[in-house]
């Protein structure tokens, strides 16, 4: 994943200035920065759900330069904006997911990745009665729904009991082995897995000093 | 990695069946509607009674009943996603054109259920002659896609914004006008006899032009600014 | 400045001249002096739609607010002559047939015209981020520039069909008397500089308002 100078305004606020990386997988990037300092805004960018004032990302996968038109096909996302149907059942939701990309066997695929976090128990029940702990990993299953080259988590360890944050932290450790993954955390434990950083400053409100 | 061409038209199915399952779990829109639809009727009807010599008036009669309902209900689609925060998960499995194909032949497939009761109950309140039916099926058909492309292209607008759904009826009224018109118009020619021919190429062409520019246009549509 | 006192002068000549040198044409009487403002007031709704539908094109195209400024504008000032131009329509339309409003096609048309440019600012208002903002009103300038064409065709269809009597309109024979002419194309070409002034102006606002929000944004609050 590549990123050259990528600037962005929230309104009229800028939040990120003239950024640049570049990161190659496997392994575990942290992004890493006061509140309001862009961390989650970096990640949409590079998930490819916000689009920049200015400058540019590139992920290159296998050595060529995908399009950023079909960015999500090879990325996995979950962040906190990130919100399933209510009335249908977690499985469902995947299910759902996994068809609409075209993927095989998608009932089985969801329910792999159910188990994978901890929910196979939970698969069959509406997203509304699921708890916010639960909700974050099912987020999880569908981040790694195609074993995407890139997973981008914006604070994946959010609602998550500390039996939870144990798991979430084999999780990235097992993934970061696999392909590249980058965490927008402020959080210790999952700041120690990344084998590199990305420092965010302090622009926009919320200077904590 | 899924393979590019098919998975456009696997990704619009699969939106297609879950807004219909969706739908199916709420019923929250059609019946509200199907309410809407029968309300106005039963409104029309009560004030000015049959009107079995008037094409004229029962075509704009039927088409502003249609119109209405439409309007009531057309735009759930996209609010819904908006208010329930799923555009993100919607954004990450397809494409914008995909997403908005899949709910636009969703909401074809409503105003189809919505006309379904509505015209037969038309017909028999008002009193109205009866029709040359492959003529109004043919009109109505046109007239259904025109109205499902235009409707969906700026529902997917309006849901972004601070007024939504009340916002739909005042924003989408100009560009449905055409169809409102060449509808009306067909309408009424088929009740007395005239060739309708004019009316249907109109609303094809409308139709076809409308889905041209949203394939340009819904690409913009969720840059999530 | 030389420039705008001279638009001015230009504007208040010819206007003097329409009701003391131009000639009346017969069959309108004196209401002929009403398509001097009325035809000029329509002529610049249809041109600020368009130049606010290619600005809003090209804000798609290149995401420069600029563009968006120049939408914006051009759309208000729009507005305001297409208010201008359908209610000098029905006066004369009631001092010449007798009613304010009859759906006829070029009534309908400049009324169309009005819900679009109403719709437009109705969205425009109900969004807060410029970005958002500009990208959304320039799809639905999009969208709209597509039905204009066919409301356009269909208006005279349905319409014509309806009131089997033509309204003559007697427009098309007016200019015959080369003072007539000289006057309203004046006039017309004044309304157009009118125009253009009008939208500087307000484009200028549109700028420094954009970046007093910028100032305000990025600056002290903690």
């Amino acid at each position: 994943m590549e990123a050259r100078a990528l600037t962005h305004r929230y309104g009229h606020r800028p939040v990120l200035d003239q950024l640049s990386f570049a990161f190659q997988g496997p392994g575990v990037v942290a992004v890493r920065g006061p509140n309001g300092s862009g961390k989650s805004t970096l990640i949409r960018v590079l998930a490819g759900l916000l689009r920049t004032s200015g400058g540019e990302t590139t992920l290159h996968v296998d050595g060529r330069a995908t399009p950023s038109r079909n960015r999500q096909r090879w990325i996995g996302y979950a962040g906190p904006d990130l919100s399933f149907y209510p009335e249908f059942t977690a499985l469902e939701n995947l299910t759902f997911a996994a068809e609409a990309r075209g993927l095989a066997r998608p009932a089985e695929r969801s329910r792999e990745r159910l188990e994978k976090v901890g929910l196979a128990a939970r698969g069959g029940e509406r997203v509304h009665a699921l708890s916010s702990g639960m909700a974050q990993r099912l987020r999880l299953a569908f981040a790694l729904l195609d074993d995407p080259p890139l997973l981008l988590l914006d604070e994946p360890g959010n609602h998550l009991d500390d039996e939870g944050r144990q798991a979430l932290a084999t999780l990235i450790r097992e993934e970061g082995t696999r392909r590249l993954v980058m965490i927008a955390t402020n959080d210790e434990r999952e700041g120690a897995l990344a084998g590199q950083r990305v420092e965010l400053g302090t622009r926009g409100l919320g200077d904590p000093a | 990695m899924p393979a590019s061409g098919s998975s456009s038209g696997r990704a619009v199915w699969a939106i297609l069946r879950k807004e219909c399952r969706s739908e199916w779990r709420t019923r929250y829109g059609l019946n509200a509607a199907l309410l809407f639809a029968v309300t106005s009727l039963a409104s029309t009807s009560f004030a000015v009674g049959r009107m079995s010599d008037r094409p004229d008036v029962l075509a704009a009669l039927l088409w502003v009943v249609l119109l209405f309902a439409a309007l009531a209900s057309l735009a759930h689609t996209f609010v819904r996603e908006t208010e329930g925060h799923t555009m993100v998960l919607m954004r990450l499995v397809a494409s914008p054109t995909a997403i908005a194909m899949g709910k636009l032949i969703f909401n074809l497939l409503f105003l189809v259920s919505i006309e379904l009761v509505t015209l037969p109950l038309f017909l028999a309140f008002m009193g109205a002659p009866p029709p040359r039916w492959g003529a109004l099926l043919a009109i109505l058909a046109l007239a259904n896609v025109a109205l499902a492309a235009a409707a969906t292209l700026v529902a997917a607008v309006i849901a972004q914004t601070r007024g939504r759904g009340a916002l739909f009826a005042g924003v989408s009224f100009p560009v449905l006008l055409p169809v409102l018109a060449a509808a009306v118009s067909g309408t009424r020619a088929q009740w007395s006899g005239a060739p309708v021919g004019a009316e249907l190429r109109l609303l094809a062409a409308y139709a076809v032009a409308l889905l041209a520019a949203s394939l340009l246009l819904y690409d913009h549509l969720w840059e999530d600014a | 400045m030389i420039g705008r006192a001279l638009l001015l002068l230009w504007i208040a000549a010819w206007i003097v001249a329409a009701f003391v040198w131009a000639p009346l044409v017969p069959v309108l009487g004196e209401t002929t002096r009403v398509l001097y403002f009325h035809i000029p007031a329509a002529w610049v709704t249809v041109l600020a739609l368009g130049w606010s539908m290619i600005h809003s094109l090209l804000y798609l195209k290149r995401r420069n607010l600029e563009h968006d400024h120049q939408a914006a504008a051009a759309a208000e000032i729009g507005l305001m002559f297409c208010v201008v131009a359908t209610v000098s329509g029905a006066l004369w339309a009631k001092a010449m047939w007798g009613a304010y409003w009859n759906w006829d096609p070029r009534e309908t048309s400049i009324f169309f015209l009005l819900l679009i440019y109403a719709a437009y600012l109705a969205l425009r208002s109900a969004i807060d981020q410029p970005e958002r903002r500009a990208r959304l009103a320039a799809v639905y300038s999009a969208i709209a520039f597509v039905s204009v064409p066919f409301l356009i065709f269909v208006v005279p269809r349905i319409y014509f069909s309806l009131h089997p009597d033509p309204i003559i309109n007697p427009r098309g024979k007016v200019d015959m008397d080369p003072r007539i002419r000289v006057v309203f194309f004046a006039l017309l070409l004044g309304f157009t500089g009118l125009y253009f002034w009008v939208q500087s102006l307000r484009v200028r606002v549109a700028r420094v308002e954009h970046r007093m929000e910028e100032r305000r944004g990025s600056g002290n609050v903690g």
